[in-house]
């Protein structure tokens, strides 16, 4: 729970960033930053799962 | 070319038009002008903006950057720099780290002057979050880097 909340705060403060210093209308930039942190978050838990099924030890 | 709305969430000005300005009509003060409020916007997290009046933009940038600097300390974190116990080819490990912590600007400085922040301690080490703060503190730095250059396009006119 530590991680994903911790992962959580960082996804929504890089994404912040970057909508802020995107290129556009106020409402693409919102809508960029949306898709940053849904990546981050989306691609993190896949890679997640990934790495759970491998056998590393 | 991108063109402005109602300005509704960061208000008029704030949004990109994406003009690009000649350099000949860009004179030498605003030139010198863009630099230094380039170096004063690494130097101190949201000042670069701020100096422009860009309120939002630099509360923003400035509030992300300071929050995930002291956010890294808070969960273990350490900040890098250079002639530690790596050898050869490996203290580029540390340097690139480094690199990243710097982006930083005065916060890195007057933690390095301070020595503050740099000891990688046992107790620190095994946190769970341990590694989560040293990627906030070098993420902090590199997101400082993002608005440095930001505010500088800004000042340049490349930007809006």
């Amino acid at each position: 729970m530590t991680h994903l909340f911790w992962m959580a705060v960082f996804s929504t403060l890089v994404a912040i960033v970057f909508g802020v210093v995107a290129k556009g209308t106020n409402r693409h930039r919102l809508i960029y930053g949306l898709k940053v942190f849904a990546q981050f978050m989306l691609i993190a838990l896949a890679l997640g799962w990934v790495l759970y099924f491998l056998p590393f030890r | 070319m991108f063109t402005t709305n109602d300005g509704s969430f960061f208000g008029e000005g704030e949004s990109v038009v994406g003009e690009k300005q000649s350099r000949s009509d860009f004179s030498e003060a605003a030139r010198r002008r863009a630099w230094l409020i380039g170096a004063g916007a690494w130097a101190v997290p949201g000042l670069g903006h701020l100096i422009q009046k860009r309120w939002v933009r630099g509360l923003f940038l400035g509030g992300v950057v300071w929050s995930m600097f002291l956010i890294g300390f808070a969960l273990g974190g350490h900040l890098f720099t250079i002639g530690g116990r790596e050898q050869g080819l490996a203290v580029l490990v540390p340097a690139l780290w480094m690199v990243g912590d710097l982006g930083s600007g005065l916060l890195y400085l007057l933690c390095w002057l301070l020595n503050l922040g740099f000891l990688e301690t046992p107790q620190a080490t095994a946190r769970v979050t341990f590694e989560y703060g040293n990627t906030f503190l070098v993420v902090a730095g590199l997101l400082n880097y993002l608005a440095m250059l930001d505010a500088f396009d800004i000042a340049a006119r490349r930007k809006q």
